[in-house]
């Protein structure tokens, strides 16, 4: 590291903690398969399955499209017919493990099947009620069948819940250059893509958040990304915004024209605009970026990053790269994402008549 | 008149239709004035009716001696007798604005979960207020499993609902809007909408004096347009009770007496609402869809999972318990609430499980003296009626309904994008 680029990591590190000066990249674990079990293959279907949704039309699926890295490639997710979400939709893979779950961080990472569940009930998500769930997949014998073989019962909101979520943790970041290259291949990464590495580590200082197997601190920063218009001129989207905002407990929310993040969790001003920092694993595939879906490609993130952020960033500095610079940091993020998990959409059982009163 | 086991017949083959004509139904969009009259409704007892035969002098005298029951039973029971004005409750006074308001969200399908739902849907001003199917269609993804009543009249029910769930109209709009087999509507989403459209916000302000609509001011809207546009009180029976003799004819009449009296009908039938709004159970065949259509069995299930019935009377429950859903009570399973007549001839299909496709079907069910389910109403009995007696009960029960309430959907005012500048980006070097 040349003496210039460290007095800069220096002088726009100085108000984080020391610690995060130590961080490195690591690679994921060779053969980083997430063992299936039949409890994954159970919530495979049910991640498929439309009868999870109140209205019987939307599937996790449908937003987080296997055939799309687990995304929807939308800006801003689709969310419940009738309702626009004002998030993006992030991919699942190695999703599992995460100290957060959402943008805004809302719900803790230990907790999966919660996540699951508040995706299934959330007006915005798929309004369904679990007692229905329950009831359509007790009416499909397959379900019925299943469920006791794999989770030790008839179908139950938790039973699902802990399916959903066993598949979910299934979805483990895929084996990417990056992998191949800090285990010693100096061939897995094309030469722009070494510096660009270079780069990430010292002057563009990426790993100031982006360090470890998963390239996230897991923590929560406000860079000053700019405010998606959308979900504000778009009625659908500012109803679904003002909704959410109101029932997280949110006051002004009428009046509200920037997605708060972190604070809407905490109600405290220091997390205004504060979102977790996103894996940078399987990025080239999970465009547009940010909370927001404000950028469409890595270019404009590099460059967003490289003015020093938003104007009300957190500790987010200029970092004066030439434009050869941001080119080799773009090759190096396209060196983060593994082969594509290809996955198709399973053929689901169907609903049969019972004879009533047989249990 | 076919007899009891022919109307079944018929019945399984008109609901078989029923099913195969399910979400494909068309029927005109009502169009000129609000109210029209329904002639075929008001002829149909007569044009059906075969040649009527001369009483036999027995039979004239069985007739006195059932004027004299009639006389007697009657007498027991409170009278029919004209509606009287619409009770409104103390916390929400009518006034018009709340009414033009109420209209609008009756039709606004913004109410609903997915949109594809609105009051109308399943009141359809076209379909007597009920929906025409035997069993609701229910909201997407879902078959509901009971009949879809007429809210005609409902303004002067004290119990909302097959089984007397909700005891108001506010009540009674709440659960039919969030209710999952229904609206699936979210409050708080709902408010947001309508706050989302500024003609909205005008009529809120307008008739409650509110700067936001709120989900309590939808539900007293909604109501207030229930109480002031749909009532029916002015059927033939309505005329007749108001001192016009000629309102129903001699059929109608000798129809009124076996109402009153060898029908029995007076005694759940009964009072200006026609019904003693009390709980029966009159041993009703179950619906066969019940067995046919799997997303019957599962809102079934469901009904007896979300009301908390014990774990063994959900697991061998094979029908619709009504008011043990409420009482847990076993004496109340299922019991439903009297239904009011006013309005029949536009409701068919008829009972809490549309079980029957006509008034006649109806008649034959109490002449045989109901189901023979154990657990039976005691006022249920074979009523030995003939068939002239049936034309004319039928006659009398036809008398009930006047003129139809007509009404065309209202355009409804669209959502507008919120008007206020967004922050600009933040990126310094813009």
């Amino acid at each position: 590291m040349s003496f210039a680029s460290a007095a800069i990591v220096v002088l726009w590190f100085g108000s984080l903690p020391l610690a995060t000066l130590a961080q490195e990249l690591k690679p994921l674990p060779p053969n980083d398969e997430k063992p299936s079990s039949e409890l994954a293959d159970l919530g495979k279907l049910l991640f498929f399955d439309p009868r999870l949704s109140g209205d019987a039309t939307i599937s996790c699926a449908t937003c987080h499209d296997p055939g799309k890295a687990f995304t929807d490639g939308m800006p801003l997710s689709t969310g419940y017919p009738g309702s626009r979400y004002f998030r993006n939709t992030p991919t699942l893979l190695g999703a599992a493990g995460q100290d957060f779950f959402y943008w805004d961080a809302r719900l803790s990472g230990d907790d999966l099947p919660s996540l699951v569940r508040d995706h299934i009930a959330e007006a915005h998500f798929m309004q369904a009620d679990g007692r229905l769930v329950i009831e359509r997949l007790r009416q499909v014998p397959e379900y019925e069948k299943m469920f006791r073989e794999v989770a030790g019962g008839e179908p139950s909101y938790g039973k699902i819940l802990n399916a959903i979520a066993a598949f979910v943790a299934s979805l483990g970041s895929r084996e990417a250059p990056l992998d191949r290259y800090l285990r010693g291949d100096q061939t897995a990464m094309p030469e722009a893509a070494v510096r660009g590495l270079e780069l990430f580590r010292s002057k563009a200082d990426c790993t100031g958040c982006h360090y470890g197997e998963r390239l996230s601190d897991g923590k929560l920063h406000n860079t000053g990304v700019p405010e998606n218009p959308q979900i504000f001129s778009d009625p659908l989207r500012h109803i679904t915004f003002r909704r959410f905002m109101r029932t997280i407990g949110v006051g002004q929310c009428a009046t509200l024209r920037k997605d708060i993040g972190h604070r809407c969790v905490t109600k405290d001003a220091q997390d205004d605009g504060k979102f977790r920092t996103p894996s940078l694993r399987e990025v080239s595939r999970t465009a547009p970026y940010m909370h927001n879906g404000a950028f469409s490609t890595l270019s404009e993130v590099v460059a967003f990053y490289n003015d020093g952020g938003g104007s009300d960033s957190d500790d987010l500095q200029p970092l004066e790269l030439s434009s050869e610079e941001q080119a080799d940091l773009v090759e190096f993020l396209k060196q983060l994402t593994g082969e594509p998990l290809v996955l198709k959409p399973p053929e689901l059982p169907a609903y049969q008549l019972r004879t009533l009163g047989e249990f | 008149m076919r007899t009891s086991q022919d109307c079944l017949l018929v019945f399984f083959f008109a609901a078989t239709i029923t099913v195969l004509g399910c979400g494909k139904k068309e029927t005109q969009v009502a169009s000129g004035p609000e109210v029209a009259v329904n002639e075929d409704a008001k002829a149909s007892a007569d044009s059906r009716r075969p040649e009527q035969t001369t009483a036999e002098p027995d039979e004239a005298e069985a007739n006195a001696a059932d004027a004299n029951e009639t006389a007697s039973l009657a007498a027991g029971f409170p009278p029919l007798a004209r509606l009287p004005k619409v009770p409104v409750p103390a916390d929400n006074p009518l006034t018009d604005a709340k009414v033009s308001l109420g209209k609008l969200l009756f039709f606004d399908d913004r109410l609903s979960g997915d949109l594809g739902t609105s009051c109308a849907s399943c009141h359809d001003p076209r379909l007597g207020w009920g929906d025409g199917n035997a069993l609701s269609r229910g909201y997407a993804g879902t078959q509901h499993w009971r009949n879809s009543q007429t809210i005609v009249n409902s303004a002067y029910l004290s119990k909302l609902f097959w089984a007397g769930e909700s005891p108001s109209l506010e009540a009674q709009a709440d659960s039919a809007i969030t209710g999952n087999l229904a609206g699936n509507g979210d409050p708080v989403m709902i408010e947001e909408r309508l706050a989302q459209i500024p003609e909205y916000v005008a009529l809120f302000q307008e008739a409650f004096g509110i700067d936001r609509p709120t989900y309590e001011h939808v539900l007293k809207a909604i109501a207030s347009f229930e109480r002031s546009s749909l009532v029916a009180d002015n059927s033939p029976l309505d005329q007749y009770l108001a001192g016009d003799e000629a309102a129903l004819s001699e059929e109608a009449m000798r129809g009124k007496a076996l109402f009153q009296g060898k029908a029995g009908c007076i005694q759940c039938h009964h009072g200006p609402l026609l019904t003693d709004e009390k709980f029966h159970n009159l041993g009703l065949p179950e619906n066969p869809l019940f067995t046919k259509d799997p997303l019957r069995q599962v809102s079934l299930r469901y009904q007896h999972y979300i009301r908390g019935v014990p774990e063994e009377v959900y697991r061998t429950a094979t029908t619709d318990l009504g008011l043990y859903y409420t009482t847990k009570r076993k004496s109340d399973m299922s019991k439903f609430r009297t239904p009011p007549l006013r309005y029949i001839s536009y409701t068919a299909p008829y009972m809490h499980n549309g079980v029957f496709e006509t008034l006649e079907d109806v008649i034959e069910f109490y002449d045989a003296g109901g189901g023979d389910q154990a657990g039976n109403s005691p006022l249920l009995r074979p009523l030995n009626l003939t068939e002239d007696e049936k034309w004319d009960l039928l006659e009398f029960l036809e008398s009930m309904s006047g003129d139809e309430i007509r009404m065309t959907p209202p355009e409804l005012p669209a959502y507008e994008p919120t008007k206020v500048a967004v922050a600009s980006r933040t990126n310094p070097n813009e």
